[in-house]
């Protein structure tokens, strides 16, 4: 965008001041409007509505998907007992609610919950509430039987708790859509309320509903949870006493900043999983000479298709390319995030990859895992160009049926 | 489209204490977000000086909710097939113990995994990911369990067997069990020249017995 009454090519021309100047005696401009975005604003609103998109969607497929096999997955009839289990816990202390009460009712509502809170976060109903849920859910299914995951299942595990510090039902939800708060979040907040004193203070929670830890950082999940319904409650009540005071300003900008820096998070957590995937792979002798691809598809627990796995890993040329060239990307990746063509072009070439992978190696979950994470760094013009078009796929089939 | 025009709340003028509150929360919150991944990034990084300087400090963010592994097919993939087998041992009343044919466990799997677009965590990652727990918690050589995880992978293995093949062969109690996996490395591609792998290792684990209480909940 050009400044109008401006010569384009020449800086440092005197035109009209910036729109966003600190006040006076505060900081330089620079830092001042810096501070204002991070205070004013959730950056990357639509980039995190389609990660919360994108995690609830492949949360509930998944748990969908194993419906048939939940009991012997995560509840009464897996070989990893309830007491195994434990006795794993006792020594990591992972977070779970499912050893609360054991048994076959208590797993049951906690993965038909787990399906609820996947679909609410995929809607965006109710989200500050639906996302500490998903939390619990994936966290508890997880580390519950935490020898059944794969790379998949850690991204979801990761995304499940920074989720909750973002605002990602701003836009393409059912909370954007609410015209009016209405009486169902109370609900929800005082039943939320008390589940979680019952788990606080009934004695059935063990260690896992603590205000402490034994080790550094020294934080139990208490505070937390806790903190998460106190601040939903105030908020609450500051909108109703005083939509346009000061305080409840206070909060939103609070909230901006949490969300700020939890995407930042989000964003730095999947430039770690590619720049790690490909340092490690520079080291390896088979990534060296070219042939790497050619083993996963010969493992056979990866390969549904045997047919198309082997017609992949017959020729030279090809696995050397793909080989060399996934190293690159990924090695690559970062530092393309400075440079937009790029890295939009890069994200394009990897979402490609990992739909190859769900398919070829039968990896889905955590093909759209990697593909809901990738979802972070999509420019919003093209998101907002994709919603447009769905918008207008909608409507052209709503016409059809009428 | 309104929804990319959101003004931000620019030039607000905030009251002293709301500048504290939000001076200090911007501090404490960059400051916490800086830490946390600095600790994440310690954690997938190869060992070194500084990690190893604040190991407790690092393990202690990290575990057990934020553990990562992105060596994804790294340094080097996966370049063997393993193929879990286990065969019983069922006795009749009053007669003695006989040694039934080995069952192909990981074949099950494949065969479950084969032409399926969305293959189950039960088929591709239980057995798996179990024998992998076994065998990083025993000594090849003697099968003992090093380390205190060393039990529960054996209880967990055996009970995934036991959950496929029963409380009984042909109407006969199981009272022992024994496992023995193959390993065969993938051999490499025709146009590499290289030498073709050594032939397929069998490393066959000792009997152990079946209790009662090892069915417990497998339905």
């Amino acid at each position: 965008m050009r400044e109008p009454g401006l010569t384009p090519g020449i800086p440092h021309q005197g035109g009209p001041p910036p729109a966003s100047v600190a006040a006076p005696g505060g900081p330089g401009p620079a830092l001042g409007r810096a501070l204002a975005a991070f205070t004013g604003r959730a950056l990357g609103r639509h980039q995190a509505a389609v990660v919360r998109i994108g995690f609830g969607l492949v949360w509930l497929t998944y748990l969908l998907r194993e419906w048939p096999h939940r009991r012997v997955l995560y509840g009464d009839r897996s070989p990893w007992s309830m007491e195994l289990a434990q006795r794993l816990l006792a020594d990591n202390g992972a977070f779970t609610v499912l050893p609360w009460f054991g048994g076959r009712l208590w797993f049951e509502l906690v993965y038909h919950l787990a399906v609820l809170a996947a679909l609410a976060v995929l809607l965006g109903w109710r989200t500050r509430a639906s996302t500490v849920l998903f939390l619990v859910t994936v966290l508890s299914l997880q580390n519950r039987s935490v020898l059944l995951g794969d790379g998949g299942d850690n991204v979801v595990h990761l995304m499940a708790v920074y989720l909750v510090f973002t605002r990602c039902a701003e836009v393409w939800s059912l909370d954007a859509r609410r015209v009016r708060p209405g009486w169902g979040g109370v609900v929800l907040w005082a039943l939320l309320g008390a589940a979680l004193a019952a788990g606080q203070f009934g004695g059935f929670s063990g260690d896992s509903l603590t205000w402490t830890g034994p080790t550094f950082p020294y934080l139990g999940w208490s505070p937390l949870f806790w903190g998460l319904w106190a601040v939903a409650g105030l908020w609450w009540l500051l909108g109703r006493l005083r939509p346009l005071g000061e305080p409840r300003a206070v909060l939103d900008a609070l909230a901006n900043m949490v969300h700020n820096c939890a995407m930042l998070v989000i964003a730095a957590e999947v430039v770690l999983i590619y720049a790690t995937a490909g340092w490690y792979k520079v080291q390896g002798s088979r990534w060296q000479d070219g042939t790497a691809l050619y083993y996963p598809l010969h493992l056979d627990y990866f390969a549904p298709w045997p047919g198309l796995s082997a017609l992949l890993g017959s020729a030279l040329l090809p696995v050397f390319l793909i080989s060399y060239g996934t190293v690159i990307l990924q090695v690559a990746f970062p530092f393309t995030l400075f440079n937009r063509r790029v890295k939009n072009v890069l994200l394009a070439v990897m979402m490609a990859e990992h739909l190859g992978i769900a398919v070829v190696l039968g990896l889905p979950v955590f093909s759209l895992a990697m593909i809901a994470a990738d979802a972070v760094f999509l420019p919003t013009g093209v998101l907002l160009g994709a919603a447009a078009w769905l918008r207008r796929i909608r409507r052209g089939a709503g016409r059809s049926e009428s | 489209m309104t929804e990319t025009t959101d003004r931000p709340a620019l030039g607000r003028a905030w009251s002293r204490p709301a500048q504290l509150v939000l001076g200090l929360a911007a501090a404490v919150l960059l400051s916490g977000t800086g830490l946390f991944l600095a600790a994440v990034f310690l954690h997938v990084a190869p060992a070194n000086s500084l990690s190893r300087k604040y190991r407790d400090e690092v393990d202690g963010v990290v575990y057990p909710e934020f553990e990562q592994n992105w060596k994804l097919f790294a340094p080097n993939p996966l370049q063997q097939n393993i193929g879990v087998d286990a065969r019983v041992r069922t006795a009749a009343d009053g007669s003695d113990a006989r040694t039934r044919d080995w069952i192909g466990l990981t074949a099950q799997d494949l065969a479950a995994v084969r032409g399926n677009p969305a293959p189950s965590h039960a088929d591709q990652n239980l057995l798996r990911r179990a024998w992998d727990f076994y065998d990083g918690s025993h000594d090849p050589q003697d099968e003992k369990p090093v380390g205190p995880r060393g039990r529960l992978a054996e209880q967990y293995l055996k009970r995934i067997a036991l959950q496929r093949i029963g409380r009984a062969v042909d109407g006969e109690r199981v009272v022992e069990i024994e496992f023995r996996v193959t390993s065969t490395t993938v051999p490499p591609p025709a146009w590499s020249g290289e030498a073709a792998p050594p032939a397929p290792k069998v490393r066959e684990l000792p009997w152990w017995p079946v209790e009662d209480e090892d069915y417990r909940g497998l339905g």
